[in-house]
């Protein structure tokens, strides 16, 4: 069998699409958790970010509008868990699970004048250079902006959180939110800030998956992505470049799986479609074992709420 | 230029508990000023007032003739106020460098520049790029210091600053903030230790249940006047007998060795010691230096090899904490809210906690509520617990109320050996006293302790014999008269 080294690069290449939303919500939930927030509504927030972006783009027509829209939608929604845990002070968990919960409803609610209906064709760039270098061609061009945006945000999240004073604010809160307080940071502000981003990331996640990666309204679509995402934070150790590693591998089990499926491998379908769950937190588990650097990269105020007296 | 704060007629109120009652006071630089009190007298909410933490409910603070409106730490910084807490307030997974460029607004090179420049001045030495929980607790308070010295601070104020440190980390800290108060920085220096007092300030404000009782020079005042301010009632003073010397041993430790998978708790490397019947063995070390897992080895919470524990004869070391009760074994553990009792429980459920089986709190599986309500009773009144109501939740108990209930508990079964970690930590003199008494009539009893304490002065007045821990490793066991607070402390600091 002679395999076409270019189906390679194509298989890689619908790796590394079904990594985006993946990475997308990752590194906004990370920024989150980092402000020592723990948000479980990412699949609502991915969800609400979908329908969004799918219904604009039908109504207006306009793909500008309709990712910006995504976002705004993640904003918002994300709003309403800023305002109750962090004025309201609720407890993150069932906050974040109510979340999710609204999210999936609503959705469904709105979703159902736009089920049946096709999407648009994405524009994409560098299609040109498909062609002129083999493997690396289909690889490396003919994407959309969003796919480009998702593979460097992990660098940049690094960058952000590593280098920048904002990103170090963003740490000392989620370390000790007492502390930055008594130092005159404004714990509050900065949490309602990184809740909000990781709204905008997870809206933006969603409408890449109802605008690019399946372009079409399909109740439920995110299929438990959100859930996933939120694991893969926790099993990075709050690290974006493990976010990246785990997503690629998470992307490709399942990409995989589907082949061997279709191929008709004699292996069980369920193990199968687990196989990607078990292997990415195997392998997240595995790079991840240095309890100290666990601790150092661990918000330690995650999920506790802050309230100041005085 | 010299420095004048004046706060005038402070007033804070919370739910049920005036903090500061109308505080007026006055400081001028170049002096030491001692803010001296009890927990609770109000020294912490009138510090925190200052450096903008907390809101005043009435009065006014100047500085220099100004007016300050200090509504956020900001303020404080920014007029120049600067304050390094009892709780450090530093960020633990953060480099000592991140933590100090925080609230700066300076280029990274210059602000090292600075940095360095401090510590070359002070004979500070500390890496700027290891994260914060790798220091020590002398370490983490320099890193506190420089941090207010980058802004050259007028007023330093320093809230209970040698609680976390050695004898020679404090009289280092003494050295530099005399060297501060030269150079003309005012220095506030809050603290219930007379000693320190003594040693260090120039001029003493004493605080008592929220109200200023008293201003005045250190050279008209002595340890035991200010003793009495503090309390305001005469206190006794509490002598231990010289015990009977009985070779009867009771408890035996051999090569007890521990190491944990979290990277954050010390190892015990090789524990040997013996306690014999009526004797106090203390433990004296820096706190992070074992003690923690060496209470929860000794009471079971942690199991070691069969061998390594002998009590009363038998080997007990695989045991659980409440199979070691049986074999009439206590326990009272450092965090009086998280290990000893249940906060949200009331007293009498607390009482019946460590009793499951050798009493008669418990009928076929059901509680017999009678009975451990009288039995409560009875322990409030023996042990002085300050309230009448069984039924009060632990949490609103009073630290030293807490203490005494969780002491009286335990010696229910008239226990051969009590073991206490930290047993007076943060009580006020009056409960401190009592603890005290309790425990030395526990060795008249001809019964044992083995004291793990951080405070030198508890120790040295309560033990017939002390040894230290320092990383895990314990020095060899002195008769206390041979030991002095010094040689404890070089001890402490892990010299030989």
């Amino acid at each position: 069998m002679i395999i076409d080294i270019n189906f390679i690069g194509l298989i890689i290449a619908s790796i590394m699409a079904s990594a985006v939303p993946l990475i997308l919500a990752s590194c906004g939930e990370l920024i989150t958790e980092r402000s020592g927030v723990l948000n479980l509504g990412v699949e609502g927030m991915m969800i609400i970010g979908a329908i969004s972006g799918f219904a604009l783009m039908t109504v207006t027509g306009s793909l500008i509008i309709a990712v910006f829209g995504a976002m705004l939608a993640g904003v918002l929604i994300s709003t309403i868990f800023a305002f109750l845990t962090q004025t309201l002070i609720t407890n993150h968990v069932a906050t974040g699970l109510a979340l999710t919960i609204f999210g999936i409803g609503i959705s469904a609610m709105i979703g159902k004048n736009f089920v049946g209906i096709p999407g648009k064709e994405f524009p994409v760039l560098f299609q040109g250079l498909k062609d002129t270098i083999p493997l690396l061609g289909p690889i490396l061009f003919g994407h959309s902006i969003v796919f480009y945006f998702a593979f460097a945000l992990p660098f940049i999240t690094s960058y952000f959180l590593k280098k920048t004073k904002i990103g170090l604010i963003v740490r000392a809160v989620g370390d000790s939110p007492e502390s930055a307080s008594n130092q005159g940071i404004n714990v509050k502000l900065v949490r309602y800030a990184c809740i909000l981003y990781g709204g905008a990331m997870s809206g933006l996640a969603g409408a890449y998956l109802s605008m690019i990666y399946t372009p079409q309204w399909i109740e439920n679509m995110t299929g438990g992505r959100g859930w996933i995402a939120l694991a893969l934070v926790v099993f990075s150790t709050w690290n974006p470049i493990k976010i990246l590693i785990g997503a690629m591998i998470f992307g490709g089990l399942t990409i995989i799986q589907f082949h061997m499926q279709a191929i008709g491998v004699r292996i069980p379908v369920q193990f199968l479609t687990a196989l990607p769950y078990i292997v990415t937190i195997i392998v997240l588990v595995v790079i991840s074992r240095d309890s100290r650097k666990i601790r150092l990269s661990t918000p330690s105020s995650l999920g506790k709420s802050f309230h100041k007296d005085n | 230029m010299s420095t004048n704060l004046k706060i005038s007629n402070v007033t804070k109120i919370y739910p049920g508990c005036v903090a500061n009652d109308n505080v007026s006071l006055e400081f001028n630089s170049g002096k030491i000023y001692a803010l001296l009190g009890e927990n609770g007298a109000g020294k912490s909410t009138l510090v925190k007032i200052l450096s903008g933490v907390i809101i005043p409910d009435e009065g006014e603070i100047y500085l220099n003739k100004n007016n300050l409106k200090l509504n956020s730490p900001l303020d404080a910084k920014k007029n120049d106020i600067g304050m390094v807490f009892q709780h450090f307030n530093l960020f633990e997974t953060l480099s000592v460098f991140e933590n100090l460029i925080i609230d700066s607004d300076e280029q990274r090179e210059s602000l090292r520049e600075k940095i360095d420049s401090i510590m070359k001045k002070y004979n500070f030495s500390i890496d700027l790029d290891i994260p914060v929980l790798n220091l020590s607790a002398g370490q983490k308070q320099k890193v506190e210091i420089i941090r207010c010295l980058i802004r050259n601070p007028k007023v330093l104020i320093m809230d209970e600053p040698t609680s976390v440190l050695t004898e020679q980390e404090t009289s280092e800290l003494f050295l530099s903030l005399k060297k501060f108060s030269e150079e003309g920085i005012l220095i506030i220096y809050i603290t219930h230790k007379l000693k320190e007092v003594m040693q260090l300030c120039d001029e003493v404000a004493v605080m008592r249940r929220g109200k200023l009782i008293s201003v005045s020079e250190i050279k008209n005042e002595n340890i035991e006047s200010l003793a009495n301010k503090m309390v305001g009632q005469n206190l006794k003073t509490i002598k231990k007998k010289k015990a009977k010397t009985s070779s009867d041993q009771l408890i035996k430790i051999t090569n007890l060795n521990f190491s944990s998978e979290d990277p954050f708790e010390t190892n015990l490397i090789d524990i040997n010691f013996s306690v014999n019947r009526g004797e106090c063995l203390g433990i004296a070390g820096i706190s992070g230096n074992g003690q923690s897992e060496l209470f929860q080895v000794l009471s079971g919470e942690i199991i070691s090899e069969k061998n390594s524990i002998e009590f009363n004869n038998n080997y007990i070391g695989d045991l659980s904490p409440q199979e070691r009760r049986e074999y009439l074994m206590a326990f009272s553990p450092e965090d009086r809210l998280e290990q000893a009792a249940i906060p949200q429980m009331k007293i009498f459920e607390n009482v019946a906690l460590n009793n499951f089986k050798s009493s008669n709190f418990f009928n076929n599986g059901l509680i017999n509520e009678n009975k451990i309500k009288e039995h409560s009773k009875k322990i409030i009144s023996d042990f002085n617990v300050n309230t009448d109501n069984i039924e009060l939740k632990s949490q609103f108990l009073s630290g030293g109320n807490l203490q005494k209930l969780i002491i009286g508990r335990e010696l229910i079964t008239s226990p051969d050996l009590l073991i206490c970690f930290n047993p007076t930590w943060g009580l006020d003199v009056g409960a401190i006293n009592y603890i005290h008494e309790t425990l030395i009539k526990i060795n008249e009893q001809n019964k044992s302790i083995i004291l793990i304490s951080t405070d030198t002065d508890e120790l040295l007045k309560l033990s017939d014999k002390i040894s230290v821990i320092h990383k895990g490793k314990l020095s060899k066991i002195m008769n206390a008269e041979e030991v002095t607070s010094e040689k404890l402390g070089i001890l402490m600091g892990g010299a030989n």
